[in-house]
């Protein structure tokens, strides 16, 4: 038995089996130990079945705690299900030995949503493949531990759907895992950037993720996810810009919603990234962009500001930016005085001081508030830094120098590959498929 | 993976303005004109039928190593740098072109050559990237641009401004003899097959590209557009007064209800953006035919880094680049344009006549 | 490699440091100039131009545009301008200009001259307003209507369709107007913008025809209207006639017309101008209702028919050819030089056919 088992289930790490032996016979176990109580499984067989009060096959008939499994078909799928299978004179018997999860597993707070999961992953590896496993009920769920770290050895699992999965983006992965050559791993984020290829790139070009729901989604899209140790996220990869900009409520909310909320997204991040640098170019160069109302009014507030206008930006930037970052290190009791103090107080302040135009003031909360669409927080980050290149050409060449700006965005974003794949292509699948283009070798 | 090679179609027909195409066409516009326009239609889509049928039997594999396979390397040699420097001068234009516009119409201050190091710093640093960037480059550029244009070329034909009778005027005048100037910038519209010289290396084998019968209605539709609207606008005779017609004619066009008011800066930006990925893709073809060179060289068209011999090619072509405009005004530039538009033609009938005639032979010797 | 990176990076900000300034200036250090007026100069050769600048300021209300009037004298319209730098403190900046007078009497003697500045300079939109001030432009560009949110804001919404759509004026952009003034078979019109010295304030009620180098004349209000029918099928117009001496108004709620360049066997040229106008009465003595529609229709027809007939022959004596006739004929005939020169021919001896077909949809909401 156990020898098929092996075969069924692809290569999982976390596969226990056994053959105990007694006086009288022999019997072979098999569990997955992350999805099992291993308590439950020397209670019920390892302790009875040593102790030899009576014979073990009654008791296998008997006990109604096992029962018998004649399609050998269902083994794999009771398996999934934290069974322990037991083999004994040619007969097979199941023990359900799932583990309970703690109620205590943690809830998603990084990345949220209405309807979707509530839990997270665990910063326990077992719990967190245990949760993966459970909503991926699959043979061919592969799992690959390896460590990382020369001195943390921390504990990796590198997860993936066997039959979906491209071979070149996982011989890609374990490369890059192999080829690491760090001290210490100790978030998934750390990680993301010790092996994507650019030490200090603009963009991740991994999903960071402590939602089970996208890890299986993903999976299922034939994705590598990888597991760390000590840190309740997963990194996905590869990745493309696009994932980044879906939240998982888009799958299972109101379709038209959803789109429109997706496009909306895309609005924002370019709100995010071009106001700023656009309110220098439009005010310092080309005034004629808007229509004559605004500019006039633009005008008029800024009459009582006294240096120019990116010295402007950069003040309010600073401002929002260190709001932002007090919120985020403050304890959440105090987080929400703080942006208060600062949104409301400073803000309405500044502007009747004539530090700042009233209008500045609104670039800057547009700014903010449309940074914190992103869905996904490594992405979101990422996006905060761009609109601050951007504001060198514009401070120098107006609004032309802000669309060269944008161009460079986009050559770079072209130029990106996760772990070989096309990071900035919006048509066609990213899996390999024959007849895409790339696909011949030249000689 | 047909749409990969339409994008080269789409984006070097749209970048005709940058070169001039329009202007040309209008002052020809009394003396044949519409029937250079007509033979432009049929030997454009000949040629790049033809281009294709033979790129389509080497896939995997660009210009240069086609020609390896049949000639010897002295023979190849020169040709390619030919190649590439016609590669070199067209995007040149373009992009000399605009940085004159940007010093009219956005940033009167700022002196041209500055904006010209500007925009060829950054060309020179998309050209140097890999084939397969190019080529993601253009297919995002033309999907966040394309929307755009077209939603001004289509105001600008509904618009009420536009005078039917002047455009019905010219185009009565189809009666005159063709002008070979006139049928090499008409022709330019169909020229984006060209560039399947270096990107076929990245087309699968066994593709047949579909949709053939688009080629001459693309072209006919972006020649008509290019030529007709801004009659329409400027009426048969002011027309000729001005050498950035399409500029002229998208500051003739407000958007009442939109954010920006004046169609002019969409119009700008978005042209922007194609001119550079345009530069981008040309340079980066000139700068593979010029590596090619090496006796050495093995093409690689994704993820490897461009070597250094790629940064000093293109650099040399940005350094030329900001010469010309340093010493040279658009009255030449314009004048450049329409010799190489011409000459162009030439180039194109005989490497395509040439390489069909290799192709068929070397097959009927094997 | 990383030191290298950042020297780069240094290097670039070193030189890019110095070019900081050029070009940059804040929005509050510019002057916008909403309208520009072109006189001639009150005595000898030259021009007098006259600018009207805004002030900003932060509050946008009814009646709190703040603007400055500079009038400068100089013998070219350039010199005027930069003279005018000289009165301010602030740069001055054409991106928002968008109304142009020219002063009647500059246009009656010539006006290329000024024509050939504006579609030279690359500041000046090609959508910007044209027109032509009585008594002259310095005084319209003068006018500081009591209502303005903000200046300038009266003339931009005279003219531009988000404001008042009146069927005695017209806008001609730059644009049209230079297109008018090269084009073979079309000549310019303006609007005309007429001081009120009572109220102080400015109205547009007539069209001026001009030739390609000055204005030939004028048309009456009624005129006007008809021109505006008839060229750019300008609905919320009426039409007017008079049965058994009583003023019948129709207000037309859609107007279609074409016209069509024929010769007859005796190979006499002959224009016929089809119209359709259809509406409601909004002025006609009571008891319309009961009257024959059909009748009153065929009145009011022949009433416009020959109202317009009476236009275009003045016009046609003038000769100038506001409506691109000359166009149409060139636009469907044989494509050669020959065309306008024979069409130059014809134009003086153009008969002109014109059928008006009145359609009254109903008598309003009294009978």
């Amino acid at each position: 038995m156990l020898n098929r088992i092996g075969t069924i289930m692809a290569q999982a790490k976390d596969l226990n089996t056994h053959r105990l032996q007694n006086k009288e016979r022999t019997i072979e176990l098999a569990y997955i130990s992350s999805l099992c109580d291993e308590s439950k499984v020397s209670d019920f067989i390892i302790v009875p079945f040593m102790k030899e009060e009576e014979d073990f096959l009654t008791t296998l008939i008997h006990n109604p705690n096992f029962t018998e499994l004649n399609d050998t078909a269902k083994w794999a799928d009771t398996l999934l299900r934290g069974f322990v299978l037991i083999s004994a004179e040619q007969r097979i018997f199941t023990l359900d030995a799932a583990r309970i999860i703690r109620s205590e597993t943690p809830q998603t707070q990084v990345e949220t949503a209405i309807m979707g999961s509530q839990i997270a992953l665990s910063e326990d590896l077992i719990d967190s493949i245990n949760i993966i496993r459970t909503r991926y009920p699959s043979p061919e769920l592969a799992v690959e531990e390896t460590t990382l770290g020369n001195v943390s050895r921390t504990r990796t699992m590198l997860v993936y759907d066997n039959r979906r999965v491209d071979p070149t983006v996982l011989a890609n992965v374990r490369e890059s895992l192999r080829k690491l050559d760090v001290d210490f791993v100790q978030a998934a984020g750390q990680l993301e950037r010790l092996i994507s290829g650019r030490k200090r790139g603009l963009f991740p070009t991994m999903l960071i993720t402590e939602r089970p729901d996208r890890i299986t989604g993903s999976l299922q899209a034939g994705k590598v996810v990888l597991l760390l140790q000590g840190s309740g996220f997963a990194l996905i990869m590869p990745a493309t810009f696009f994932e980044f900009m879906h939240a998982v409520d888009d799958e299972f909310d109101s379709f038209w919603m959803t789109r429109f909320l997706i496009i909306l997204r895309y609005g924002a991040i370019i709100l995010t990234i071009l106001l700023p640098s656009l309110y220098v170019a439009v005010v310092s160069y080309n005034p004629e962009l808007f229509r004559v109302q605004l500019a006039f009014s633009i005008a008029g507030s800024r009459s009582a500001v006294p240096y120019p206008s990116f010295i402007e930006v950069m003040i309010m930037l600073f401002m929002i930016e260190s709001l932002i970052e007090a919120s985020v290190r403050l304890p959440k009791y105090i987080g929400s005085t703080a942006t208060t103090v600062g949104g409301l107080i400073l803000g309405q302040a500044a502007q009747q001081a004539g530090l700042v135009s009233s209008i500045m003031i609104i670039v800057t909360s547009v700014v903010a508030i449309s940074n914190f669409v992103v869905p996904v927080n490594n992405m979101s980050v990422a996006i905060r830094f761009l609109k601050y290149p951007l504001l060198v050409p514009a401070i120098f060449f107006g609004l032309s120098g802000v669309a060269v700006g944008i161009f460079v965005y986009l050559v770079y974003l072209a130029d990106l590959r996760s772990f070989g794949k096309p990071y900035f292509r919006i048509l066609g699948p990213t899996k390999r498929h024959t007849g895409d283009i790339g696909q011949v070798k030249p000689s | 993976m047909s749409r990969y090679f339409y994008y080269h179609i789409v984006l070097v027909a749209l970048l005709n303005l940058m070169l001039f195409v329009p202007h040309i066409l209008i002052q020809y516009r009394y003396h044949g004109a519409m029937t250079s326009m007509a033979i432009s239609v049929v030997v454009g889509t000949g040629l790049c039928l033809m281009f294709m049928s033979i790129m389509s039997k080497y896939p995997g594999q660009g210009l240069p190593e086609i020609l390896n396979r049949f000639l010897p390397r002295a023979v190849t040699l020169p040709f390619m740098v030919f190649m590439a420097v016609m590669w070199i001068i067209g995007p040149s234009i373009a992009v000399v072109s605009y940085a004159v516009l940007i010093n009219r119409f956005i940033n009167p201050d700022t002196s041209p050559i500055l904006v010209l190091v500007l925009l060829c710093a950054v060309c020179l640093y998309a050209a140097t990237r890999p084939t397969m960037t190019i080529i993601f480059l253009i297919e995002m550029g033309l999907v966040l641009n394309l929307p755009l244009i077209v939603f001004i070329l289509f105001k600008a034909v509904r618009n009420d401004a536009i005078n039917w009778d002047a455009i019905h005027t010219v185009a009565n005048y189809w009666t005159q003899m063709p002008k070979w100037n006139a049928i090499g910038a008409a022709s330019y519209i169909f020229t984006g097959y060209a560039n399947l010289a270096v990107y076929n290396r990245a087309m699968p084998p066994n593709v047949r590209i579909r949709h053939r019968w688009t080629i001459p209605l693309i072209g006919m539709l972006v020649l008509a557009l290019t030529f007709f609207v801004p009659i329409g606008f400027h009426g048969t005779e002011s027309v000729d007064d001005y050498l950035y017609v399409w500029s002229m004619t998208a500051d003739s066009m407000i958007m009442s209800y939109g954010f920006i008011e004046r169609v002019i800066f969409v119009f700008l930006i978005m042209y922007l953006n194609l001119t550079l990925i345009y530069t981008a893709s040309g340079w980066h073809q000139a700068i593979e035919f010029l590596k090619g060179l090496a006796k050495d060289y093995k093409p690689e068209i994704d993820g490897v880094p461009m070597k250094k011999a790629g940064m000093i090619i293109g650099a040399a072509i940005v350094a030329a680049t900001v010469l010309y405009l340093y010493f040279f005004n658009e009255k030449i530039t314009f004048r450049l344009s329409e010799y190489w538009l011409g000459f162009r033609l030439v180039v194109e009938i005989g490497t395509v006549g040439f390489l069909f005639v290799l192709v068929r032979k070397g097959k009927t010797r094997s | 490699m990383r030191g290298k990176g950042l020297l780069a990076v240094l290097l670039l900000a070193v030189l890019l440091l110095p070019l900081a300034g050029c070009g940059f200036k804040d929005i509050d250090k510019r002057f916008f100039i909403v309208a520009l007026g072109i006189d001639a100069a009150d005595e000898g050769k030259g021009f007098k131009v006259t600018l009207r600048l805004a002030v900003p300021s932060p509050k946008i209300e009814p009646g709190s545009a703040l603007s400055e009037v500079k009038t400068i004298q100089a013998p070219t319209i350039a010199e005027a301008v930069r003279l005018a730098k000289s009165h301010v403190d602030k740069e001055l900046d054409f991106g928002h200009c968008k109304v142009f007078v020219l002063g009647e009497k500059l246009v009656k003697k010539n006006y290329t001259d000024v024509m050939e500045w504006m579609s030279r300079r690359r500041d000046i939109q090609s959508v910007a307003y044209l027109s032509i001030g009585r008594p002259d432009a310095q005084s319209i560009v003068k006018i500081a209507p009591k209502t303005e949110r903000y200046p300038g804001n009266a003339l931009f919404l005279a003219f531009g369709v988000d404001g008042t759509e009146s069927s005695y004026s017209i806008s001609t952009y730059l644009f049209d107007f230079n297109r008018r003034y090269g084009e073979h078979g079309m000549d310019p019109v303006l609007p005309l913008i007429r001081k009120d010295p009572q109220e102080g304030d400015y109205f547009i009620s007539r069209i001026a025809l001009l030739d390609k180098s000055k204005m030939v004349m004028l048309l009456t209000p009624q005129e006007s209207q008809l021109y505006n029918q008839i060229a750019n099928r300008f609905g919320k117009s009426t039409i007017k006639a008079t049965i058994e001496e009583e003023n019948i108004v129709l207000a037309a709620n859609s107007v279609s017309s074409s016209y069509k360049i024929m010769s007859d066997q005796d190979g006499n040229q002959k224009l016929r101008l089809k119209m359709k106008i259809s509406g409601l009465f909004e002025e006609a003595p009571l008891g319309i209702y009961e009257k024959d529609w059909h009748k009153l229709e065929q009145t009011l027809s022949e009433q416009t028919e020959a109202q317009i007939k009476r236009m275009l022959v003045k016009i046609q004596k003038a000769g100038i050819d506001p409506f691109g006739f000359g166009l149409k004929y060139r636009a469907t005939h044989a494509g050669n030089d020959q065309t306008w020169k024979t069409w130059q021919k014809i134009y003086p001896e153009l008969e002109f056919d014109v059928k008006v077909n009145v359609h009254v949809e109903g008598t309003g909401l009294s009978r």
